[in-house]
């Protein structure tokens, strides 16, 4: 798919030597307007991870580094349970949720891309087109009634909720994956189906084989779905007990006025513990959201 | 493959319908009645069983909630909920009220149901048709498994898609029609289901978007809400996409070592999810946060207060507390976790450049200026054009940035403003948002998000439209 940056120029590496002294000011000056980039971009994070480990409870709006340095706030994390403050529940919670979520909207995903990529029926661009409509509302115009859905059939508050509410409607994110299906080459769909393929098993035995990049991405992006989103679980989850919420309402809540002055280092290091598992599926992901991105128009 | 043979007939379904029950046999004629009566006929067993009991449910369903709702679609309910003591059994008892809220819910999803029934009815009897004429033909009749083996192979369409759209239906098109009709009622905070009864009101509510008036001030908000959301898009969209290609021009540079390390070290920060990350930088903007505390250490506050960007009579920055102070920070933050995003993007497209362009153009002696205008940033633009058009609507509807920056930290010093629950620095979505979630204001939330959807498509068509009229997307392939 991509290409290889172009091989170093021999001739390079045997002039380095001489460098031109226009070209090597030109050199420490990007390096170092890169680090001190690097450096504003990466403030935010260090005071994060800092402040995780901080024996102040609040904000401390005097000292950037903290004074005492402790691991007692991962500790209260997972020992002391409260009203406000609930980290394991929050965890299994979200997980939970997205274990199923990522199952379920995989699927949706993979089966609208295959029949709107390789197949060819009627309706096929009217349904398409639709999906480009719908894109356009604001995603959570439709949450106000999908509450009240949900709370006439008694499962707000529950994880069948949430889960419905982020695997339900994913069939419309089918694009990425249906752009990169596009690439696979139709001849091979052919030699399989003149061997006597039905289109089941030409979905089952010779797509999805071929496409192991884009799961990887859907799967991953779809267990993050509920990681990262707060907008939706803070509408589905109503519940004023702690033991209810997700990640994202439970540390929002723990910056409420009320709590903020004793729960600052608690929900830095809460931060800090997402963010690990997330970041490194992240990493992971990055690779295939670039391609997915710039889509099918770029073919190295 | 052998083209299925009903393929010839292919018509208006209606139209179909009607002549295939004129010309049908005794069982065509019945089907209506009972709808799998056609295939039993004809041996189909199993799927006419399926029909009955697709008849018996839709049946079901419209007498029990389909109708009833139907019926009082119109008024969306009389009958307002009253306690009443009733003294037989001693105690205090809810009459029987109508839920406008249940009304129009099911009422819709009654009439879809009857529509959907209708369609598929027509359908039924115009195989029914078929069947008999294949049969007098002598031809053929598939058998249950054939049918189902039809689903795996031509159908397998019909397979794949029915779960998904059944979910996009009940999750996002029944909800989406249901939030535009209720742009047309009454439905707020005086009007909740099910205590209180709501109604139609026509255009009213659209109405009052014009409206600006002392006590109406629904007109002057959206204007200003509206210029913001677009200003908002804009400096949001183009900012971080210079921003990053900048960037990433800058770690690409044949001669920077290390660019693996530069490219993580920025994509750390938006592996941090974004309520983490914003949460924590609102605090640490905030008016007794740490950065005032450094900006008054050193100065920086009361030199900004001498030139005039303060106020005098404050002793902090007002980063986010003050409309101006807080538009500005709001886009700086998204450029901080805009920029690594597009930096990726622009590597990705950076990599797939033909180096060949770039040679001919050094022996042409071009120089780097003219090698970035007429070869980067060209290739950059037909190949991202798509994701800006995209990018610009995804900041139109850009909730997280500015809610959990800013809710709870900016109280709006605009009085008429405040009238209608907006602040100088909403969106349109956040405050839509807060319409619906802290004050009960469905109605006048269900006209917004109908404008929303109306500014993003008229942008996407004026998008498409300019890239597709220039057929600029053909340049580089």
């Amino acid at each position: 798919m991509k290409k290889n940056p172009a091989p170093v120029d021999p001739a390079l590496i045997v002039k380095k030597r001489h460098v031109n002294p226009r070209l090597l000011t030109g050199d420490i000056v990007r390096h170092l307007v890169l680090a001190l980039l690097a450096a504003i971009w990466l403030v935010p994070i260090v005071w994060l991870i800092c402040t995780s480990f901080s024996a102040y409870e609040g904000r401390n709006i005097l000292r950037f580094f903290p004074e005492n340095w402790t691991l007692s706030n991962y500790a209260r994390l997972f020992s002391d349970t409260d009203s406000v403050s609930n980290f394991p529940a929050w965890f299994t919670n979200t997980f939970i949720v997205a274990c199923f979520t990522c199952v379920i909207s995989t699927l949706f995903v993979l089966m609208v891309a295959y029949a709107m990529s390789c197949m060819r029926f009627r309706g096929r661009r009217a349904l398409m087109n639709t999906g480009v409509l719908l894109g356009l509302f604001p995603g959570f115009l439709t949450m106000i009634c999908i509450y009240y859905i949900l709370k006439e059939l008694k499962l707000t508050d529950t994880h069948a909720g949430l889960i419905l509410v982020y695997a339900g409607s994913s069939g419309l994110g089918y694009l990425i994956a249906k752009g990169f299906f596009d690439t696979i080459s139709r001849s091979m769909i052919d030699a399989a189906k003149l061997d006597g393929a039905s289109e089941a098993e030409v979905f089952w035995k010779v797509i999805l084989p071929l496409s192991k990049p884009i799961i990887v991405y859907t799967v991953i992006s779809a267990f993050l779905m509920p990681w990262m989103d707060f907008i939706f679980s803070n509408i589905i989850i109503k519940s004023r007990l702690s033991g209810d919420w997700t990640v994202a309402v439970g540390l929002y809540n723990m910056l409420h006025k009320s709590s903020v002055n004793t729960y600052f280092s608690r929900f830095c290091a809460g931060g800090v513990l997402v963010s690990i598992p997330i970041s490194v599926l992240f990493v992971i992901m990055q690779k295939f959201y670039v391609e997915s991105v710039t889509g099918g128009s770029v073919k190295g | 493959m052998k083209k299925r043979k009903h393929d010839g007939i292919r018509g208006f379904l209606p139209v179909r319908a009607a002549k295939s029950w004129l010309a049908g046999d005794a069982f065509v004629k019945l089907t209506p009645l009972l709808w799998g009566v056609g295939y039993i006929r004809r041996r189909q067993f199993v799927k006419g069983f399926l029909a009955i009991l697709f008849e018996v449910v839709v049946v079901m369903f419209s007498i029990s909630y389909g109708f009833p709702n139907i019926a009082k679609f119109g008024t969306l309910g009389t009958v307002r909920r009253e306690t009443v003591y009733n003294p037989a059994t001693m105690k205090n008892e809810v009459n029987q009220y109508d839920n406008s809220f249940l009304i129009l819910l099911f009422g819709l999803v009654g009439l879809i149901v009857l529509a959907v029934a209708v369609i598929i009815l027509m359908r039924i009897v115009a195989e029914a048709r078929e069947l008999q004429q294949k049969s007098e033909q002598g031809a053929h009749i598939s058998t249950f498994r054939e049918d189902i083996r039809e689903l795996l192979n031509q159908k397998f369409h019909i397979t794949l898609l029915s779960l998904p759209s059944l979910g996009i239906i009940v999750f996002t098109i029944i909800p989406l029609i249901f939030m535009i009709l209720v742009a047309f009622t009454n439905y707020d905070q005086q009007h909740m289901a099910p205590t209180e009864l709501f109604t139609w009101v026509g255009l009213d509510n659209f109405k009052r978007l014009f409206n600006n008036s002392l006590s109406e001030t629904f007109g002057y908000s959206f204007g200003k809400v509206l210029g913001w959301t677009l200003v908002w898009a804009f400096f949001a969209t183009f900012t971080c996409y210079f921003g990053g290609i900048a960037l990433s021009l800058m770690i690409n540079n044949k001669r920077t070592r290390v660019k693996k390390l530069w490219r993580t070290l920025f994509v750390i920060c938006i592996a941090v999810p974004q309520f983490v990350s914003l949460l924590l930088v609102r605090n640490f903007f905030a008016d007794t946060g740490i950065v005032n505390t450094f900006c008054s250490n050193v100065g920086i506050t009361d030199f900004l207060k001498s030139i005039g960007l303060v106020g005098a009579y404050l002793d902090h920055i007002p980063f986010l507390t003050e409309a101006g102070w807080a538009k500005f920070m709001i886009i700086l933050i998204n450029f901080w976790i805009g920029v690594p995003y597009l930096m990726l993007i622009a590597t990705g497209v950076l990599m797939n450049i033909p180096t060949e362009y770039y040679e001919s153009a050094k022996i042409d002696g071009a120089n780097a200026l003219q090698t970035f205008n007429r070869i980067t940033m060209p290739f950059m633009l037909s190949v991202t054009g798509p994701y800006l058009i995209t990018s610009f609507i995804a900041n139109i509807n850009n909730f997280n940035v500015i809610y959990l920056l800013t809710q709870d930290v900016y109280f709006t010093m605009d009085t008429k403003l405040a009238a209608s629950n907006a602040k100088d620095i909403d969106l349109l979505v956040t405050w839509l948002y807060r319409l619906t979630n802290d004050y009960y204001n469905y109605k006048m939330a269900s006209v917004i998000g109908i404008l929303v959807f109306i500014v993003c498509a008229v942008f996407t068509l004026l998008a498409f439209n300019y890239t597709f009229r220039k057929g600029r997307e053909g340049r580089f392939q």
